[in-house]
């Protein structure tokens, strides 16, 4: 079926469509070893105006088949068969300056790492120049004073400055800014644009991508969205498309994906969605409220000297918060807002400049350090990077040996088998005993640690985005092994991650953060359902959750910050509320006046005196 | 900044320098080597020993001696490094300093012009090997390399001297020159200016002795360009290769920039590791132009101080270090600035 949506597609009359893939392969020779084809008899059609979605795993060609659209290749591949008709005319057959003409001005590109796509070595200015000088013929002086305003039409303040910088002066978000408007300003017939969000933030990558929404409908321009994110293609795509081994598997518009997918990969990957999503609301609410808390940390906060300066990073500032057993207490903010501070003062491993961590009644700044090596049984950790945190040289068996030696007294045939116990807990074959870390995938590698975190039966364990170095399959993945885990263990979780999908699935209460503060803190439904205050609104609002009911595309209000994060130095910190200036819900009183975390009737804590004096309206999410 | 970093890194130098010396100067005196019997030889007199012995101050305890080098608690009365001077070589007796000034414009010059040109020559060509793997200038840069590194090169010297003098004489083609020196001994050379033949004739309107002594530095120069070019062109190759697949690269070319403006995106690029690598070289041959400045009897400084080894000459050989060391840190600190001027990235 998926096949014949194709053939009807391109056998339809090529002057309707913008695009028209054919038989498109692409080789690239390697020097020991069978050539590799990364795109293999690839069709893809795309209609003016029409935003397509390109999925699929990782390696599977999704950029070597967007970069190919504009005739390009990175070397040493080569295009070895098909046609690629832009508005009826093969590109691959017009000589090259026709071809290059086209390139940024009726074929735009964004691509994955911004930074990496300017020049290091020149500056901003005349690099945005020269882009406007091969399309334009306009002089030297014309085409840097057309760079500066348009760093000013993207919002880039002191854009006469700015202008001077090199790509790696600016921010990620900055650069894809920049980047976005050059290949808009054209306003090109096709826009490609190959996971122009990775790394960004979710209110950054929401204001990224409605921009390049509302420019692009408004010039009906049509746009080739290449992606892993099942949220992206949810919210912004009229069509999704999903390659595999270098060819196209599936092809069908958004809701018909999201209901009934055809392909094994992309069943799967909706699958596991949904089994994490179900399991989780299973497992969920089985808190005890009334037992005492196993963590508290009281009026805790953390500044870090800056070297040669006055000021400090503000990294977390009074953060209060309690688990109890057996919970899972998300911790979400964007980059910045000090999540992993948090999770490091916890487990003891910086110093807090203030405050008080309580881990079962015991301030944990007043035990000795000999005595503590012995409580590090009871408090774990499992990092973002499985591949940093495991000894590369150490095989599974003797990375978990180790914690067993430090904090039990078992004997060796015990050991044994404690570690197949363990193997067959966190689902990894017993084959893997003796694998090192490289020898296995980045899922079975991050089972890897969990196992460890768990071999000395903890009753904590801080999660410090275990699963955003993974693709969405394994994330899923590991999502239902930590639930199953804390369901039949009763270990606590303490889960930092910035993406809001995954503690929605896992979590029970949630703690939101910005620019070091906790800004609110409730339970799991009010947080996601009904946010209240402004900052958590936003973030919310930003997320894009994998669910074609409410496209954020077709909300009349899209909830969403002005600008940037600001770093979080003394400087640049406002005086009252640290949201005031990106709020939309801001008075001037707010600019002066210090926020305090306040408890509301219906238990949870917001940090907004308009929230709290009631002065907010308390409308359910828009998502 | 700049001077900042400037003024570091001289220290820094400073202190390398002092290390170095110091080194030199005990590594020297610990050798199982009589200088004394050396300079009277095998059969002289207890006296005549003794007196040479006390004339070269080497009766002193070392680190008197050292102080004398120095110039620091002088027992001898005489100036030391301190005092601007490197002292006299016991060989010839006449000012080290000058004698090294004399010796180390020859060989800069020969090595400034063979690295020039064969920089000049690797760029291009490196960038076209890179920019069409497995093209004729590719092949042509495989065969080169592969032949350049076949042999040393004091046989790349020898032969071009065989071939380009002796062959072409032979024949009664237009030949070079034979390889004896900088210049035709009838000629006399002009005072000297910067120490660089070249330049100080043309200053000084000698148009005859630019025209010859260009002529005598035509196959050293050669033989050096010939070998050396090899690494800096496969280097420039692999920084293409490199560059032309980076995302700035396909991010032009997407943009639809023209062709012209893409190689001097990639050219500014591939530029500074090949000017680091071209100063590391230079560095290298400041001593190890040896083979070539003998084939041709050129005197440079590399010559100097094998003499002065072998003759056991310890004031050259402690000045020649330090003068040697003294330039390659000037030109390594010289190539840091420009490499943080061409690259926004290098803070200092
Ligand atoms: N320069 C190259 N040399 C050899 N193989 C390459 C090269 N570039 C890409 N490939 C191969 O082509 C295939 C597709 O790569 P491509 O980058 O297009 O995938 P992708 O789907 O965009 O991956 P990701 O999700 O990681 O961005 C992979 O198997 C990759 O190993
Ligand atoms: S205090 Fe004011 S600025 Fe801060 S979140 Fe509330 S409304 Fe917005
Ligand atoms: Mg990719």
């Amino acid at each position: 079926m998926v096949a014949e949506t194709n053939e009807s597609m391109v056998a339809g009359s090529s002057s309707e469509n913008i695009l028209e893939v054919r038989d498109l392969s692409v080789r690239f020779p390697i020097v020991e070893g069978p050539d590799v084809f990364a795109v293999r008899d690839f069709n893809l059609a795309v209609k003016p105006g029409e935003f397509v979605g390109l999925m699929g795993e990782p390696g599977c060609g999704k950029s070597t088949a967007a970069m190919s659209f504009l005739g390009l290749v990175r070397p040493p591949g080569v295009i070895e068969t098909g046609q690629i008709n832009f508005a009826g005319d093969d590109i691959l057959k017009m000589d090259e300056e026709t071809v290059r003409q086209m390139r940024g001005r009726d074929i735009g590109m964004i691509v994955q790492n911004p930074r990496y796509s300017l020049h290091p070595m020149m500056r901003v200015g005349d690099q945005i120049a020269n882009v406007y000088r091969a399309h334009n013929d306009v002089g030297k002086r014309e085409a840097w004073e057309h760079a500066v305003s348009m760093l000013r039409m993207v919002g880039i303040n002191d854009p006469e400055r700015r202008v001077k910088a090199y790509a790696h002066e600016l921010s990620s978000g900055m650069a894809q800014r920049v980047l976005i408007a050059i290949a808009l300003s054209s306003q090109p017939k096709l826009l490609i644009a190959d996971e122009p969000t990775s790394g960004l933030d979710v209110t950054i990558q929401a204001q990224f991508l409605d921009q390049m929404w509302d420019s692009c409908r408004q010039a009906s321009s049509a746009v080739v969205l290449v992606t892993q994110d099942l949220g992206i293609v949810a919210n912004y795509c009229d069509r999704v498309v999903i390659m595999h081994e270098g060819t196209i598997v599936e092809d069908a518009d958004v809701y018909t994906f999201f209901e009934s997918p055809q392909h094994e990969y992309s069943r799967r990957i909706l699958q596991l969605q949904r089994e994490a999503q179900e399991a989780g609301d299973a497992v969920l609410g089985k808190i005890d409220r009334t037992a005492p808390p196993i963590l508290e940390v009281k009026d805790m906060s953390k500044l870090f000297p800056i070297r040669g300066s006055e000021s400090k990073v503000h990294a977390v500032e009074h953060a209060d918060f309690e688990l109890r057993p057996g919970e899972c207490l998300g911790l979400v903010g964007e980059s910045g807002s000090g999540k992993t501070t948090i999770g490091r003062c916890v487990l003891r491993l910086v110093e807090p400049t203030q405050g008080e961590i309580v881990f079962q009644e015991r301030n944990i700044a007043e035990i000795r350090p000999n005595e503590f090596r012995k409580f590090r049984g009871d408090l774990q950790i499992v990092f973002q990077d499985p591949l940093d945190s495991l000894n590369p040289r150490w095989t599974v068996h003797q990375v978990l040996s180790e914690p067993l030696k430090l904090h039990t007294n078992l004997s060796p045939e015990e050991k044994e088998q404690r570690i197949s116990e363990l193997l067959n807990l966190v689902g990894l074959e017993p084959s893997m005993r003796f694998a090192l870390p490289r020898e296995m995938s980045a899922g079975r590698q991050q089972r890897a640690s969990i196992a460890r975190a768990i071999a000395s039966n903890p009753d904590f364990i801080v999660l410090d985005e275990p699963t955003s170095a993974l693709t969405p399959e394994t994330t899923a993945e590991i999502i239902q092994l930590l639930m199953d885990l804390s369901a039949k263990l009763g270990i606590a979780y303490l889960f930092i991650s910035h993406d809001l999908t995954t503690v929605k699935y896992i979590c029970h209460r949630v703690v939101v953060l910005y620019l070091g503060q906790i800004v609110e803190v409730g339970t799991k439904d009010q947080v996601f359902n009904q946010p209240r205050h402004p900052y958590s609104r936003a973030l919310l609002s930003s997320h894009l959750f994998p669910d074609t009911a409410n496209r954020r595309v077709d909300r009349e209000v899209r909830e969403t910050l002005e600008g940037e994060i600001p770093s979080p130095i003394t400087e640049n910190l406002p005086k009252g509320c640290y949201l005031y200036g990106r709020c939309p819900s801001q008075v001037d009183k707010c600019r002066d006046l210090p926020q305090e975390l306040t408890k509301l009737d219906d238990g949870r804590s917001v940090r907004c005196w308009r929230v709290a004096e009631g002065d907010l309206p308390d409308e359910p999410a828009a998502h | 900044m700049v001077w900042r970093f400037i003024a570091k890194r001289v220290a820094i130098a400073l202190l390398q320098l002092i290390g170095i010396s110091l080194v030199v100067f005990f590594l020297i005196r610990g050798l199982d080597a009589d200088p004394v019997a050396r300079i009277v030889g095998l059969n002289a007199t207890e006296e005549a020993v003794k007196q040479a012995t006390e004339s070269l101050g080497l009766h002193e305890h070392q680190l008197q001696q050292l102080g004398n080098y120095l110039g620091i608690f002088s027992s001898s009365g005489k100036p030391g490094i301190v005092q601007g001077t490197l002292g006299e070589s016991w060989v010839t007796g006449s000012s080290i300093l000058e004698e090294v000034t004399r010796f180390l414009p020859i060989t800069l010059e020969l090595i400034t012009y063979a690295l020039i040109i064969a920089f000049l020559l690797a760029m291009p060509l490196g960038m076209s090997s890179g920019t069409r793997p497995g093209g004729a200038a590719d092949r042509f840069t495989f065969v080169w390399g592969l032949f350049a590194g076949s042999q040393p090169e004091f046989w790349w010297g020898l032969m071009f001297v065989f071939v380009f003098f002796f062959v072409f004489q032979q024949a009664g083609w237009p030949s070079a020159p034979a390889p004896l020196g900088r210049l035709n001994p009838f000629l006399t050379a002009p005072e000297s200016i910067t120490g660089f033949i070249m330049i100080d004739s043309l200053l000084r309107g000698r148009f005859d002795v630019w025209i010859d002594a260009g002529k005598h530095l035509m196959l050293p120069v050669f033989t050096l360009v010939f070998v050396v070019s090899g690494p800096i062109v496969k280097m420039v190759r692999q920084n293409m290769l490199r560059v032309l697949r980076s995302d700035y690269i396909l991010y032009a070319r997407s943009a639809g920039l023209p062709r012209q403006k893409v190689a001097r995106y990639a050219l500014r690029a591939a530029l500074a590791p090949a000017m680091t690598l071209t100063a590391i070289i230079y560095g290298f041959l400041l001593g190890g132009a040896v083979p070539v400045e003998l084939i041709y009897s050129l005197g440079g400084i590399g010559e100097y101080s094998i003499r002065s080894i072998l003759n056991l000459d310890f004031p050259a050989i402690q000045g020649t270090v330090l003068v040697i060391a003294m330039v390659s840190l000037v030109i390594y600190l010289a190539i840091d600035i420009l490499h943080a001027f061409l690259d926004p990235r290098i803070a200092f």
